[in-house]
């Protein structure tokens, strides 16, 4: 009817060309607010090498500490063979200073070996001398030490016990009728429980954090700068004007969670890191796996954000409120890695949790299970549609327009 | 050709404000219609309406032929707005706020270019065409909103105080655009609450205070039915104030 009363009119355009276009100048538009464009995208290729870089350090840190142990010790006079012991075992040992204790409680001193003064009388006379380990177990960075000197104590009395037996002319295995073998089940990429947390986290924080800016900028921005009113009175409906909002979103936010993980891969691959000891792996296979987990998570946010960001009237307003969100979404993983029990099958239709486990058997250099794969699809494919649908509602409302 | 007929909107909890009641004029195509009246008279809501971004309470009105309601994407289709509310993208160009329009209106290619290049150049808008709107003062700001309301060279166009915030310059060249468009046959609908403007420009005057028409003519056929000498006293004695009188 349209073309038969005015025949220059143009083509009706289709929804799907509408939409495209929508899309097409929002991306343009976020590309063009350089200084927030940069600020993520470097961040986020820029996040993986400064991230693994510190922590690879903090923990070649505490191996070295480890490996050449310094005790200081209090009454070495006492119990000279003891220390002869230690010192073959490659401890430096350095005399205590006075107030030993309150260095400890202070963090300067780790651990302190304290020999009683009647430890050389106890010893001759055949009654278990006393020697004391002085530590304060709340510090993570202590416990290496504190095991292996407790270990080192542990060797002395054993030897010390057989000597003593074998002296008596009984056989040192009589004392020792149980031996405890260590099997460790993990393997090598299963071990650095600490680092597997922290890529999975910071992976799902990339797709958290990718769209934010775009999604509240092409929302309450619109809204505060004005925009959006001529742009509802196009032929655009409002169905169109979101799924293309949320499709340049989405797209932005992939390429945020891209970069962020191409970070990880050339630092793990290519960077001169200090060996630890674990040596996961985060090769293109593993690249691939974070992808397809994080998915759904790439099509979520940008969604749910769109609606935070329709429900406010300026820009700042949408950021007060997407940080509550953002503060839930990144506890789950920390209280997932809190609860250390073998997680249920349903987790993977919770959003944030299905995704972080699945992950983390990314990470172990495991398949991933296509059953609880599928599951993770379930919930933030339907919740982003839901989200769409109630943007699509809220900006045909006429209520839209008073916000002015 | 637009044609109200007893339109009504009330807002609030239980539509207590009566922002537009029984409203009904015409505005015929070649010739630029005045909304006049006070700041809130309803003229804001009275153009929403009409952009079928607003659902009428009762009443109804028709663009071109098309019911704003049952037909309001097709309304929208041939409508140009220059809304209230005329934000333009700022990271964006004037071409590409002007562009953008133009796609969603469904034209593609060159056909686009051609149209933007035509109305950017007749806006006098070409040799900044390619900057960012950033930095636009409020005439040139305008001018794109124009440009991209007209982008699809639209049948009816509805302006709701285009000439606020402008200086004495842009306004004679708004003027002379609003004239040629009236030369085209085109239907012009243009509300200020400012008299001056509407008598300097309108060829028919619709007077609104208080959500309601008082008043409808000719600036003569007005004068004549208030029993005034000037407009300026019509209007006064029409609205029942002296609001709007401040040019």
């Amino acid at each position: 009817m349209t073309a038969a009363v005015q025949p220059t009119r143009p083509p009706q355009a289709s929804p799907v060309s509408r939409v495209l276009a929508i899309a097409r100048k929002e991306l343009t538009d976020m590309f063009r607010d350089r200084r927030t464009a940069m600020v993520t995208l470097v961040s986020a290729i820029a996040a993986g090498p400064i991230f693994l870089i510190l922590i690879f350090n903090l923990i070649a840190n505490q191996a070295d500490r480890a490996r050449d142990l310094r005790l200081p010790v209090v009454g070495r006079e006492h119990a000279p063979a003891l220390a002869a012991f230690l010192e073959r075992q490659q401890v430096t040992l350095t005399d205590a200073p006075a107030d030993y204790e309150a260095q400890i409680r202070r963090g300067d001193l780790d651990v302190v070996l304290v020999v009683d003064p009647t430890f050389a009388r106890d010893a001759a006379s055949g009654k278990p001398a006393t020697v004391r380990l002085v530590f304060d177990r709340s510090r993570d960075r202590a416990r290496p030490l504190i095991d292996q000197a407790t270990q080192l104590l542990r060797g002395y009395n054993r030897l010390w016990g057989q000597q003593r037996l074998v002296l008596r002319g009984v056989a040192g295995s009589v004392a020792s009728p149980l031996i405890v073998e260590d099997v460790d089940l993990a393997t090598p990429q299963q071990s650095g429980a600490l680092v597997l947390f922290l890529v999975a986290y910071y992976g799902l924080f990339a797709s958290v954090m990718g769209g934010m800016a775009v999604s509240l900028d092409t929302t309450a921005g619109e809204r505060e700068r004005q925009s959006l009113e001529p742009l509802l009175m196009t032929p655009a409906r409002p169905g169109e004007i979101v799924a293309g909002k949320w499709l340049a979103a989405s797209t932005f936010n992939a390429l945020v969670v891209a970069l962020t993980l191409t970070g990880f891969y050339i630092t793990l691959s290519f960077a001169p890191l200090p060996a630890v000891g674990v040596p996961f792996l985060f090769g293109a296979r593993e690249f691939g796996r974070f992808v397809i987990v994080l998915l759904p998570m790439i099509a979520l946010l940008p969604a749910v954000l769109l609606y935070v960001g329709s429900r406010a009237r300026a820009y700042r307003e949408a950021q007060a409120n997407v940080s509550v969100l953002l503060f839930v979404v990144s506890l789950l993983p920390v209280v997932q890695l809190f609860l250390q029990r073998k997680e249920p099958d349903w987790i993977a239709l919770v959003p944030v949790s299905g995704q972080y486990s699945l992950l983390n058997v990314a990470l172990r250099g495991e398949a991933l299970p296509w059953a609880q794969l599928l599951l993770s699809y379930v919930t933030p494919l339907v919740l982003a549609a839901v989200f769409l649908a109630a943007v699509a509602r809220l900006i045909s409302r006429e209520s839209i327009l008073a916000g002015k | 050709m637009i044609d109200v007929a007893g339109l009504t909107k009330s807002f609030g909890k239980r539509g207590e404000v009566h922002a537009v009641a029984d409203v009904t004029f015409a505005a015929p195509s070649g010739a630029i219609t005045g909304l006049l009246g006070p700041n809130g008279a309803g003229k804001t809501t009275l153009l929403r309406m009409l952009a079928t971004l607003v659902v009428p309470d009762a009443g109804r009105a028709a663009v071109g032929g098309l019911d704003i309601v049952r037909d309001r994407y097709a309304v929208r289709e041939r409508i140009g707005v220059l809304s209230d509310a005329r934000g333009l993208y700022q990271r964006l160009t004037a071409r590409e706020n002007v562009r953008y329009y133009g796609a969603l209106h469904g034209l593609t290619g060159r056909a686009l270019e051609a149209r933007v290049d035509r109305l950017l150049d007749a806006l006098g808008l070409a040799a900044i065409a390619d900057r960012r709107t950033q930095g636009f003062s409020q005439g040139e700001k305008m001018k794109v909103a124009i440009a991209r309301a007209l982008v699809h060279d639209p049948d009816s166009i509805l302006l709701d105080e285009p000439t606020n915030g402008l200086d004495i310059m842009s306004v004679r060249a708004l003027r002379e655009q609003l004239r040629a468009l009236r030369g085209e046959g085109k239907c012009l609908l243009f509300s200020s609450h400012v008299m001056q403007e509407v008598a300097a420009l309108c060829d028919r005057i619709v007077i609104l205070a208080r959500g309601r028409v008082v008043a409808a003519g000719t600036a003569d056929e007005l004068v004549t039915q208030a029993g005034t000498r000037t407009l300026e006293d019509a209007f006064v004695a029409l609205i029942g104030s002296g609001e709007g009188l401040a040019a």
